[in-house]
């Protein structure tokens, strides 16, 4: 356990270094100064119109407003937030497997395992760190304005740095495999971006598909790849005050990230260096 | 008990879907004696890097059985008493000369009270006490190799690994690295040398082993290594008479005599022909050879051997 948490702190003090930290600081901090100048100026009659409310009996306005302004912030906020993590952790693995670095950390009494999962959770760690100080200052701002303090925006951060925790475990096995940080980069953003949508969509693809076999093919690879899309609906739901009913991506996802991990860490303990 | 045991090591790297295999370390065996600094010689792809990587847990062994400090290589466990400074070694840029040893002091599993003291000791004997609070990205190689020799030594090893320690350090430099060596000798560390600078390793190393293309071609003392058992200076007190001998005679001064021979049967044999003339031996010396060229001779005959075979 201890050797693990080296590797965290060593990997977060990797990304202060590389300036991942200033840079997702200075992203969020612009955020929260935008959203103070605008609740600031602004009262509430002017947002209504602006986010599209309109008064109608038995509508609470001021949490309907809070809503809206959570659901403006968190959509983005998981598209964006997980592209740029994704972009800002992919070089972590192959930096450390480079020649010269990786014989002096093997040559240490610890386990491979233990070095990768270091590796793991620290980045996990920085991407947790940035969103929890931005969503949290959200959280903050509006109860301030408005006076709602309903904790719920704050599980965007937890769904969110799962969902960023899931392609990272593939980051980390395509780290290791190719030792390119462009490549693995590349197929997390073909997956994260272009099959996962794809599949999450995949009974409507299946209307235009005859072929039974290549239906069922579209359904175990639905099982099999994370369900990004599926989880931002998750942390929309989540994160204004939804009841997620339906755990199936969460569980599928944690499991390709246990199988990532695990693949990598035995590529990993039979590699040479 | 040696510190370094190795049985029948083999690696063979596969490359292409394992079409080519290219033959590193070629099934032999080596025992580096404790208290000892041994030297592995070669030329470039000799293996010698391999070698140590297989001992230290970067790379794996074809075949073949190792031990480092009575322990099996697999027992990662073992290396929090083993020192290792690698050849072009990287250290995270972001850290300081100070937050490296840190670092490696705590992955070696030091507790020691007084670690930040035991640093600067490091630091200063290896000369970059002043350096402490600089970032690894100011430094350059030389200074790279000072702090690594610091960072080999962190957790007061009994083994130490060191694959070319000296370079890209300045002649002054290497003379202070060779006393650090001697000095840890005498504490009786174990040290396993790989270096290309033959005249160093001739300075420091008690044994010596050579490898080429894989294979283990010589191993034995410096002294044994350096001693031609094929040339002998002899000095008489008189002159020989000419055409005496067979065997290849050169006249160095009045009375001392350089002879080639094919072993020590044909010496006695020269030395019995000497003295049935009546001609006193003052003193009969095996000529001595630089390592270097020892080194050159003894790889010159392993390629001619090859190339015969």
């Amino acid at each position: 356990m201890k050797n693990i948490l080296i590797f965290t702190k060593l990997t977060v003090q990797e990304a202060f270094t590389r300036k991942i930290f200033i840079f997702f600081f200075g992203v969020s901090v612009f955020i929260l100064l935008l959203m103070s100048i605008i609740f600031l100026s602004a009262d509430l009659e002017q947002m209504l119109p602006v986010l599209s409310i309109s008064k109608s009996n038995g509508i609470d306005l001021v949490a309907e407003l809070v809503r809206a302004i959570k659901m403006i912030i968190i959509a983005p906020l998981y598209g964006i937030g997980l592209f740029l993590s994704v972009f800002s952790v992919s070089s972590f693995i192959p930096n450390m497997l480079e020649k010269g670095n990786i014989e002096l950390l093997l040559s240490n009494p610890v386990s491979r395992a233990q070095i990768l999962l270091g590796k793991f959770f620290g980045g996990v760690l920085v991407v947790f760190i940035n969103l929890l100080f931005l969503i949290a200052g959200i959280w903050v701002l509006t109860g301030l304005k408005f006076g709602i303090w309903e904790a719920s925006i704050l599980y965007a951060v937890l769904t969110i740095t799962f969902t960023f925790a899931v392609l990272y475990g593939l980051i980390i096995l395509l780290g290791i495999l190719s030792r390119s940080s462009v490549l693995a980069m590349m197929v997390t953003y073909l997956i994260f971006l272009i099959v996962s949508p794809l599949l999450a969509g995949r009974e409507k693809l299946a209307l235009l598909i005859k072929n039974e076999t290549v239906k069922g093919l579209l359904d175990v690879l639905y099982y099999i790849f994370p369900k990004t899309s599926e989880m931002g609906n998750i942390t929309m739901l989540a994160s204004t005050g939804g009841v997620v009913e339906n755990f199936q991506p969460v569980i599928t996802s944690f499991l390709f990230m246990i199988l990532t991990l695990y693949i990598s860490i035995i590529i990993f303990n039979k590699k040479d260096y | 008990m040696n510190p370094v045991e190795i049985k029948n090591i083999t690696k063979i790297f596969k490359s292409n879907l394992g079409k080519v295999k290219i033959t590193a370390l070629n099934g032999f065996s080596l025992s580096v004696p404790g208290g000892t600094i041994f030297g592995l010689l070669g030329p470039n792809g000799a293996g010698k890097t391999t070698l140590v990587k297989i001992l230290l847990g970067s790379v794996f062994p074809t075949s073949g059985t190792a031990k480092i400090l009575n322990e099996d290589i697999s027992n990662y466990k073992i290396r929090s008493k083993v020192g290792y400074l690698p050849e072009n070694h990287k250290f995270p840029p972001f850290l300081t000369g100070e937050g490296v040893l840190k670092l490696f002091a705590e992955l070696k599993g030091v507790k020691d009270k007084n670690l930040n003291y035991k640093i600067d000791e490091l630091l200063d004997l290896v000369g970059m006490l002043k350096w402490k609070k600089v970032k690894m990205k100011k430094y350059s190689k030389g200074m790279m190799q000072r702090l690594g020799l610091a960072q080999a030594l962190v957790n007061d090893p009994e083994l130490i690994f060191l694959d070319e320690p000296t370079d890209g350090i300045d002649p002054i430099g290497r003379k202070e690295i060779r006393d650090i060596l001697l000095s840890l000798k005498e504490k009786g560390k174990t040290i396993f040398l790989n270096s290309h600078l033959l005249s160093e390793v001739e300075l420091v190393c008690d044994r010596i082993a050579m490898l080429d293309k894989g294979n283990l071609i010589k191993e034995g003392s410096v002294e044994e290594l350096t001693t031609s058992k094929k040339i002998y200076t002899l000095q008489l007190d008189g002159e020989l008479p000419p055409g005496l001998f067979n065997a290849e005679m050169k006249l160095l001064d009045n009375s001392t005599y350089q002879v080639h021979v094919t072993g020590l049967t044909e010496l006695n044999s020269i030395i019995d022909v000497i003295r049935a003339k009546g001609i006193n031996i003052i003193s009969v010396n095996p000529q001595k050879t630089s390592l270097e060229d020892s080194f050159i001779s003894i790889i010159g005959e392993a390629k001619n051997s090859n190339k015969n075979a």
